[in-house]
């Protein structure tokens, strides 16, 4: 831990911290541009040049390149490092076309404050600028080369980071070029990242293009809810309208890197087929209305056929706290049949993950630092896409990725591909475990043995699974193989991709209950009379679809609250319109069980685009904003329940209750979240007999 | 793309990349194998390179458009360098630049109506001690004059037409 002392005031740095990082801890601010933290030094811009005055390297230093060491001094205010700063951001400006007024960088530009700190006010070069033609990179990222000061953090994080292979640099001198060999789309799944990493406004947004300013931008933290990973991302809205995500900055998840799903997947927030206006039996109505009506109703079927008549239907993409207070309201309606997904299989996948990940749970970032990380069945840049470049940085590292699945899963870095059958999975873990495994042919036996000899070896290797893919008995079987590996000196990691982004929290919520299989079981044989979806679609996401919309049809009632205009929506009595993620506080827990918070980001509307799409001011005038019905989940169950509607109250209250929801009560969005840990004894769930009533 | 590179060539590079850990130390020399048999590198060149060496298009065309000695477009068969950096400059680099413009009747990047010389701009040829210097195909000619220059280009001209 080198001491060192930067203008005037001493600081204590860890080991290998280079001198920018180290003057950043005392919040000096030194101009830099090819320094990232995710992508390291290179030294390319030439720009935090500090003057080290004592100690083995002295004189004008770039401050990204030396590392911190014991006794150095160094002055950022020296007069010929604040010189030389100054020519060089007026060397790097001389090409720049100072099209700021047409940028969609400007105000979130580092060029334009690097400029400003560097002191470059005044242009004394009166010479013809270099210019470029674009390219056409696809309908997601625009392309402005001329704005380009060549420091390289586009094809670092393109190509080294992120592992894409269709972009590069390309020319010399004063006249390189960034860009594709030819125009086309580019074709890694985290393109989008160019947009965040460039300093300039190189590369941009297309879907953002000339919509908005960013200072005009409503922003908050949030989480993505496109998979079970639980990636910081900053969305932004205006005119009641989502217009861009950005990356979040988390550490421990994603990094400073998202997806391009993530980041230009909008969700229904905007979709102009959103329901939005509250429904009874097809007639609109207000949502208290509707509420009473639902509670009307639901009594009129508990008071003919008993309680256990209604069945409750939660969802891997609602909040937990609705999660939570769904659960509240079962037990206030005195039902047992309560369910988080319609998908049976990926149920009993989740709960058993959430009952056994405990000491192997793994995050994002130890993958990112694994020696050996082995995937059965599961296929990341499909279900996880973060996951595959976290597994990438791992094998640049030095480690070493093996997968096991039924066809060749592409990753953006190397892997050894072992090919077999879904149902030879299962008997693949027992061969990785140290069973027979007489099921598997020769070679296939011989590879497992290799492998489970380099997962002996692994310091902090981690299995990774899919419920998707694996079901509840292979996620079961994983766990066994992940305990029969683990030794006293390392315990054998696990990541486990589920299904949506509180698959997770659903499972600790449904504990030993039945699943949706079940329910539909219960339907067909009239013992469940009413049905309530919460965010959650059986008909499109159960396992046998046909069969669930033919007995949705058989209830007395059938009630849904969502966002999306899903076919149970469309058949539902009584339909409640909800706010999405961005329009309301809530939280996921992760596939790590990492309960983390996202911040509403804008009230629901109906975007102004659709209602003046002339781009005119209305005509007529509301007090109430059209399209702003939606409440979040987590209200309805608080007005049903006669609970609080503050959500500060709720969380508060859910924590006091379950203590493995203890974090909930200080929860922040802009905090890095914390991993929960499952109740020591509580049962695992009933694999093969699960607890009927 | 038959043209581009005769078919031994092809395999010898095939079975040099396969050879050796670093397949990538060879792209100069395949897309310079391109070019003299070809003229000029297309893009199809690139393609091929990359195809032959097991390395990514992108990663040649890196290198194809780092040195000015490959040409990415077609040119004359005889391609002028003449150096515009400081000894040659100092030795009257802009007057013997002017002079080549004005004989052959084209500006710089520019081919000669008779597909005979293309006229290129490069940094330093090496010959600071022969100084104004330029660099016709492979051979370098140091100390020139405007009178030296007329007779290199017409030995030039007689030996292509001869």
């Amino acid at each position: 831990m080198p001491t060192l002392t930067i203008d005037n005031r001493e600081i204590t740095v860890p080991e290998g911290t280079n001198v920018l990082e180290a003057a950043r801890a005392l919040d000096i601010v030194i101009p830099h541009f090819c320094y990232h933290e995710a992508l390291g030094a290179v030294g390319a811009c030439r720009l935090c040049a500090m003057r080290i005055t004592d100690g083995k390297v002295s004189g004008i230093q770039m401050a990204c390149m030396v590392r911190a060491k014991d006794g150095m001094i160094v002055s950022t205010l020296d007069p010929d490092a604040v010189e030389l700063r100054r020519h060089v951001i007026e060397w790097l400006m001389t090409n720049h076309p100072h099209d700021c007024p047409v940028c969609d960088e400007g105000g979130e530009c580092q060029l334009q404050e690097m400029t400003i700190a560097g002191g470059h006010g005044n242009r004394r070069y009166t010479g013809k600028k270099r210019t470029y033609a674009n390219q056409d990179l696809g309908p997601y990222i625009a392309h402005e080369m001329n704005r380009c000061i060549a420091c390289y953090r586009c094809v670092r994080t393109y190509r080294d980071y992120c592992g894409g292979t269709d972009f590069g640099v390309f020319g010399s001198r004063d006249r390189v070029y960034f860009g594709r060999v030819r125009d086309g789309q580019l074709e890694s799944p985290f393109a989008g990242n160019l947009v965040d990493v460039c300093p300039t406004g190189v590369f941009t947004d297309k879907t953002f293009r000339f919509k908005s300013r960013a200072w005009d931008l409503q922003e908050a933290p949030s989480i993505c809810p496109h998979c079970s990973l639980g990636c910081a991302v900053v969305p932004g809205a205006r005119f009641r309208e989502l217009q861009r995500i950005r990356a979040g900055i988390s550490p421990e998840v994603n990094g400073f890197f998202i997806c391009d799903r993530g980041r230009f997947a909008k969700g229904s927030t905007n979709d102009p087929a959103r329901p939005r206006q509250p429904r009874i039996d097809g007639t609109p109505a207000a949502m208290d209305t509707a509420i009473e009506t639902l509670r009307t109703r639901l009594a009129a079927v508990v008071a003919r056929y008993g309680p256990q008549s209604v069945a409750l239907l939660g969802s891997p993409h609602a909040s937990l706290e609705a999660a939570v207070l769904l659960r509240d309201w079962a037990q206030s309606l005195g039902t047992t049949r309560l369910v988080y997904t319609a998908h049976a299989e990926q149920d009993r996948a989740a709960r058993i993950t959430g009952a056994r990940l405990e000491r192997h749970a793994r995050s994002l970032n130890d993958i990112r630092g694994s020696d050996l990380v082995v995937m059965v069945g599961a296929d990341p840049l499909a279900e996880g896409p973060l996951l595959a470049l976290a597994a990438r940085q791992a094998v640049r590292g030095g480690g070493q990725v093996a997968v096991i699945a039924p066809q060749p899963v592409e990753l953006p870095c190397r892997a050894s591909q072992l090919i077999l059958p879904t149902e030879q999975l299962d008997a693949a873990l027992h061969c990785l475990a140290g069973g027979a495994a007489t099921t598997l042919d020769a070679t296939a036996r011989q590879q497992l043995e290799a492998l489970r000899e380099q997962l002996a070896g692994a310091q902090r290797p981690v299995l990774v699974g899919s419920s998707a893919r694996l079901g509840g008995r292979g996620v079961n079987t994983l766990f066994d193989t992940a305990e029969a590996l683990t030794t006293p000196e390392r315990t054998i990691g696990v990541m486990m991709l589920l299904q949506g982004p509180n698959s997770y929290g659903g499972a600790m919520l449904a504990g030993r209950g039945p699943n949706f299989d079940m329910l539909l079981d219960g339907i067909e044989d009239g013992r469940i009379r009413a049905l309530v979806c919460l965010e959650s679609d059986p008909i499109g996401e159960s396992r046998d679809p046909a069969r669930t919309q033919e007995l949705l049809g058989r209830l007395d009632l059938l009630a849904a609250l969502d966002a999306r205009p899903t076919a149970t929506v469309a058949r539902a009595a009584i339909f409640l319109p909800t706010r999405t993620g961005i329009e309301a506080d809530g939280s996921y827990v992760s596939n790590e069980g990492r309960l983390q918070a996202f911040a509403r980001v804008m009230e629901p509307g109906v975007p102004l685009r659709d209602t003046s799409p002339a781009g005119h001011p209305p005509r007529e005038f509301f007090t109430e904003t059209p399209g702003s019905e939606p409440w979040p989940a987590w209200r309805v169950f608080a007005r049903l329940l006669g609970r609080s509607e503050d959500l500060a109250v709720l969380r508060r209250e859910i924590a006091d209750l379950d203590p493995r929801f203890a974090p909930l009560a200080g929860i922040r969005p802009e905090a890095p979240g914390s991993r929960l840990t499952t109740t020591p004894g509580l049962p695992h769930y009933q694999l093969d007999r699960e607890a009927r009533e | 793309m038959s043209d581009l590179l005769p078919q031994d060539q092809r395999a010898a590079f095939r079975a040099k990349a396969a050879a050796i850990d670093h397949p990538h130390e060879l792209i100069v020399d395949a897309l310079r194998a391109v070019q003299s048999h070809h003229g000029w590198v297309p893009d199809a060149g690139v393609a091929l390179v990359a195809e032959l060496l097991g390395v990514l298009a992108v990663e040649v065309e890196e290198v194809a458009t780092f040195y000015d000695k490959i040409f990415r477009r077609p040119v004359g068969k005889k391609v002028i360098h003449v150096c515009d950096s400081i000894c040659c400059w100092a030795g009257g680099g802009e007057a013997i630049a002017a002079h080549l413009q004005q004989t052959l009747g084209i500006g710089f990047g520019e081919t000669t109506s008779d597909g005979m010389f293309t006229l290129l701009p490069t940094c330093c040829l090496g010959a600071c001690g022969d100084a104004p210097a330029m660099m016709v195909g492979l051979t370098t000619h140091g100390r020139l004059t405007p009178e030296s220059i007329d007779r290199i280009l017409a030995q030039y001209r007689a030996e292509a037409a001869g």
